[in-house]
């Protein structure tokens, strides 16, 4: 096992160096000059300009650039925005919003998905399944920003039950709209899920056992049929939170949340390279290491998976 | 027999345990037709005793026992007739009241032992849920009454204490205390008899009173042999029962083995696990749904063999279903014979064997292949006389002494990595035999003794590690591009699977075509007359040919499977477990289509089984493999009368049925 952990650590440099790379060059590649973009409509002396350059090592080739923010990545130095502001401090500020965020969507996804995906499982073909159905494929096919703006006019503007945007500092209240909003595919796709797995689990052979065996039906249902669905609902959960990280972009932007999403969609706008390189970074690790995690859980849930 | 447990016996004995009767099942398709299953059927279990039914798949017969349990599947329902158990009607029942009876009354043994443990469970954990439903008390043996008057009637059981189990931690106290009381009473031989105290004083499952009267047995007076068994057998707990329940069930080293979890058994070890939780909570009936059909044959007569003594001594009655009809009749007393959702024929197993009545009873014993004896003759010859019977045989012989080896396999050895084990695992060591033209050679052994890895070393579909393969003199390892491609034309796979052989997403006109048109032999029309005369040749219709392998049975894709080797004509067909996936009579009827086509076209056949009754009917040679080694090689005549090796003797004698004594009516 710890073998097998110092391996897949291991594995992450790779991962983390090749993204990161990825992510400088497309960002370099951006058409457009930043330090002209900084200066807006006014005219840019050519000394200012070279000086900036030198600064934020702009003018040196692409790939020493690149070098130069992984050395100071190593010690956690990110650099300065173009505003001056430490790019680290920004992330600070921006990232406890997200997890925030990400939270109360996970806890909606997990408890509404699982909830819902066994109710349909276990009563297959009766008219709430029908229902749990359909609402999920609605909201599965319907992008996040339909859903988000449609809950935003409802629930926001014309009955006035919660708060239309979020704001610079939210509160549990504030987030209940965008984090249901944000972990709605998801649960669609844990409803589904879990429905499944339920439904193909109950006709398992050793569900019949256990009932051969005299066992309630409502300790056979949770023994075997439901602890056996949830291996793969849980892994899904777990490789989920990075996605929902990811997915903020959206939602942030349409509730103007000050997360780490609204941050990143700034920073691609104003062409920040070390900004934007900074956040995904960041980003890739959650990914990296909540994919390890899910793995290492896998293996706690399924006695059959044994890494080696 | 005190008189007194006689009676006991007798009147147990006048009353059904189990009466089935008009029995009717119906299930109902997704357009609402309904489908009957099983159609007034009626059959009767005594306490104590092992009927068998038998049929087909399709018969209905898992499904009957299914009704008895209240558990059918999906839609299915019982829609007439009555199950009595202990004269209480189960039909009807709540499946509350049904909770009730399962466990306690009724236990099951399921058919896969694969599916039928739940791999997140520890094996332990899956025993324990068996005592917990039911409220098991596990400090103490509950027997029917039935059982305790068959286990010894000598011993007069003064309290329930006396059925009190052995504990782990009392267990060595015990052994000690034993000793001395042996020493004390001056026995002769103690080390012997301590050795086998060791044995049978099993933690869990060995009661007070056995202790004792083993002891009064071994020589020890009454009061003193009491005295130690009260002293120091006080009950287990659910830990010492569970390992008792597995150890009791053949499982060795039970109490590690019961913190296991399922991957890490065997299939064998899993089913004496099943056979544990099914008498876990010590029912009056066992089912047992074709327990050991999914095992090797030496492993299935050491579990039946086992759970045959075991419900002996319990005093459990069992239902017990198969498709194999020698195995019927060599366990059970009573057989019920179904066919097509009826009881057909039912009646003590020797008069069912040898005066079957209906003709589906005729069939099945005909053609059961454990029940035969012969080699199966060719159709040609069966139309003609026993005189040119007789010169098949002496014609037989000499084609094998004369004809060349197309097949040769020299000094064949397979090595494979094993992770985490540095040293190599030796799948097939230094294997050498040869297959002569137009003849059958058939390799049998368990599973895992490497008889597969050898058909695909032949097959070059895998390189040995050493030794060679030669096809008609030259070394199939040379064979390169236009050689390999003759090769694979000339030899022809039929793999144990029919599901999973043929592409569902091909018709079977196109499973056949396909290798005519990988080859390129033909234009379009003569690839489909030659694909008409191949089904005719496997005596299918023409229609077939536009159909998809789900709509056909499992006969007939095996069927197809082996029109598409017949599509090239090769010289060789090489049979993986080709009818060991199928029932009886169509394996039988495999069998003969495979032997008419060696007669008319002169192949030779490679034919790989673990089941020793089919090599009988198809074989002229056997090679009897066994961890990887050649055991025994020689004619199918003189491995059947006169096997060599103690190996080959356990196959033979696994063979179920086949000291049966057979003589047909017909």
């Amino acid at each position: 096992m710890g073998k097998y952990l110092l391996r897949r650590i291991l594995q992450m440099i790779p991962v983390v160096i090749g993204t990161t790379l990825l992510i400088y060059a497309l960002v370099f590649a951006l058409p457009g000059d930043p330090v002209a973009a900084m200066f807006g409509d006014k005219p840019v002396n050519a000394a200012v300009a070279a000086q900036i350059r030198s600064e934020y090592n702009l003018d040196k080739p692409f790939i020493i650039q690149y070098l130069i923010f992984l050395k100071n990545a190593l010690t956690l130095d990110f650099g300065n925005t173009f505003a001056g502001q430490p790019v680290i401090a920004v992330i600070g500020r921006a990232f406890p919003v997200t997890i925030k965020l990400a939270i109360m969507a996970f806890v909606f996804e997990a408890v509404f998905g699982v909830v819902f995906g066994i109710i349909s499982g276990l009563k297959k073909g009766k008219w709430y399944d029908s229902v749990i159905l359909i609402v999920s494929l609605l909201l599965i096919s319907v992008p996040t920003f339909v859903t988000g703006f449609v809950l935003q006019y409802f629930l926001g503007v014309k009955w006035g039950l919660l708060p239309v945007t979020a704001g610079s500092n939210p509160g549990f209240i504030d987030l209940l709209m965008p984090a249901s909003v944000l972990g709605s595919v998801s649960m669609a796709y844990i409803i589904r899920l879990t429905r499944t797995e339920v439904s193909s689990n109950i006709s398992e052979d050793y569900v019949r056992t256990a009932r051969a065996k005299g066992m309630s039906n409502k300790s056979v249902t949770l023994r075997h049929v439901l602890r056996n669905s949830m291996i793969p609902v849980v892994t899904y959960l777990g490789a989920d939170i990075g996605a929902l990280m990811g997915g903020a972009m959206i939602t942030e932007r349409i509730f103007n949340i000050n997360g780490i999403g609204n941050t990143l969609y700034q920073g691609i706008i104003r062409g920040e390279g070390t900004l934007v390189v900074s956040i995904v970074t960041i980003l890739v690790l959650v990914f990296v290491v909540c994919n390890l995690v899910v793995d290492m859980f896998y293996a706690v849930l399924d006695p059959r998976i044994r890494y080696v | 027999m005190s008189n007194e447990t006689n009676k006991q016996v007798q009147q147990a004995a006048q009353e059904p345990l189990l009466e089935v009767k008009d029995l009717s099942v119906q299930f109902t398709t997704d357009k609402g037709h309904p489908i009957t299953a099983v159609s007034d059927s009626s059959f009767t279990v005594y306490p104590g005793q092992w009927v068998a039914i038998v049929g087909e798949s399709g018969s209905g017969k898992s499904t009957s026992a299914m009704a008895v349990l209240g558990l059918l599947p999906g839609t299915g329902k019982v829609v007439g007739g009555s199950i009595k158990l202990h004269g209480e009607e189960l039909v009807g029942k709540s499946s509350k009241d049904y909770e009730k009876i399962r466990g306690v009354q009724m236990g099951l043994v399921p058919q896969d032992p694969m599916s039928n443990l739940n791999p997140v469970w520890r094996i332990g954990t899956q025993v324990k849920e068996a005592l917990k439903a039911n409220n098991m008390d596990v400090s103490r043996e509950k027997r029917s009454s039935l059982s305790k008057a068959l286990s010894d009637a000598e011993v007069k059981l003064k309290t329930r204490d006396d059925e009190l189990f052995i504990g782990s931690q009392e267990r060595p106290e015990l052994l000690a205390a034993a000793k001395a009381a042996l020493q004390k009473a001056g026995v002769a031989s103690v080390d012997e008899k301590m050795a086998t105290f060791e044995e049978t004083w099993v933690t869990g499952s060995q009661t007070r009173w056995l202790v004792a009267q083993d002891l009064i047995k071994a020589g020890v007076p009454d009061d003193d042999a009491w005295a130690v068994a009260k002293a120091h057998v006080t009950g287990s707990n659910m830990d010492d029962r569970i390992a008792g329940l597995l150890a009791e069930a053949g499982l060795p080293d039970a109490a590690t083995r019961a913190r296991q979890y399922p991957h890490e058994f065997s299939g064998g070890m899993r089913q004496r696990a099943l056979i544990a939780i099914g008498l876990a909570s010590r029912p009056d009936l066992l089912i047992a749904d074709e327990p050991t059909s999914a095992l090797d044959v030496t492993v299935q007569k050491k579990i039946l063999d086992h759970l045959h003594t075991l419900t002996d001594s319990l005093g459990t009655a069992v239902l017990f279903i198969t498709h194999d009809l020698g195995l019927a009749a060599e366990r059970a007393q009573h057989l019920v014979v179904m066919y097509q959702g009826r009881v057909v024929e039912s009646g003590p197993s020797l008069e069912v064997l040898q005066h079957p009545q209906h003709p589906y009873t005729k069939r099945l014993v005909n053609a059961a292949p454990s029940l035969a004896s012969q080699r199966i003759i060719s159709a040609k010859e069966r139309g003609v006389d026993a005189e040119s019977l007789m010169e098949h045989h002496t014609k037989g012989e000499e084609t094998l002494e004369h004809s060349e080896h197309i097949i040769t396999v020299d000094h064949l050895t397979k090595e494979f990595k094993l992770p985490r084990k540095r040293e190599m695992f030796k799948a097939v060591d230094d294997v050498s035999f040869s297959v002569k033209r137009g003849t059958t050679l058939a390799i049998v052994g368990e599973s895992g003794s490497g008889k597969s890895t050898v058909a695909n070393m032949v097959l070059h579909l895998l390189d040995p590690t050493s030794g060679k393969v030669t096809f008609e003199g030259r070394d199939i390892s040379t064979f390169k591009s236009k050689d390999l491609l003759a090769f694979r034309r000339r030899v022809q796979p039929v793999f144990q699977n029919p599901y999973g052989s043929l592409d569902p997403m091909y018709s079977i006109y196109r499973s056949i075509e396909e290798p005519l048109r990988i080859h390129g032999i033909g234009d379009r029309k003569s690839r489909v007359k030659r694909v008409r005369e191949l089904l005719d040749m496997v005596e299918l219709p023409e229609s077939v040919m536009g159909r998809y392998p789900n709509e056909l049975s499992g006969g007939q894709r095996q069927r197809i499977a082996i029109a598409r080797a017949m599509a090239l004509n090769p010289d060789v067909i090489i049979a993986d477990e080709a009818v060991s996936a199928l029932d009886v009579l169509v394996q039988d009827e495999v069998l003969r289509l495979l032997n008419d086509l060696q007669a008319e076209s002169g192949l030779s056949y490679l034919f790989i089984t673990h089941d020793l009754a089919v090599v009988r009917q198809i074989a002229d040679e056997v090679v009897v493999m066994q961890h990887g080694r050649l055991v025994e090689h020689a004619t199918t005549d003189e491995v059947f009368d006169h096997p060599k090796r103690q190996y080959t003797k356990d196959l033979l004698d696994a063979i179920p049925g086949g000291k049966l004594q057979l003589g047909l009516d017909s």
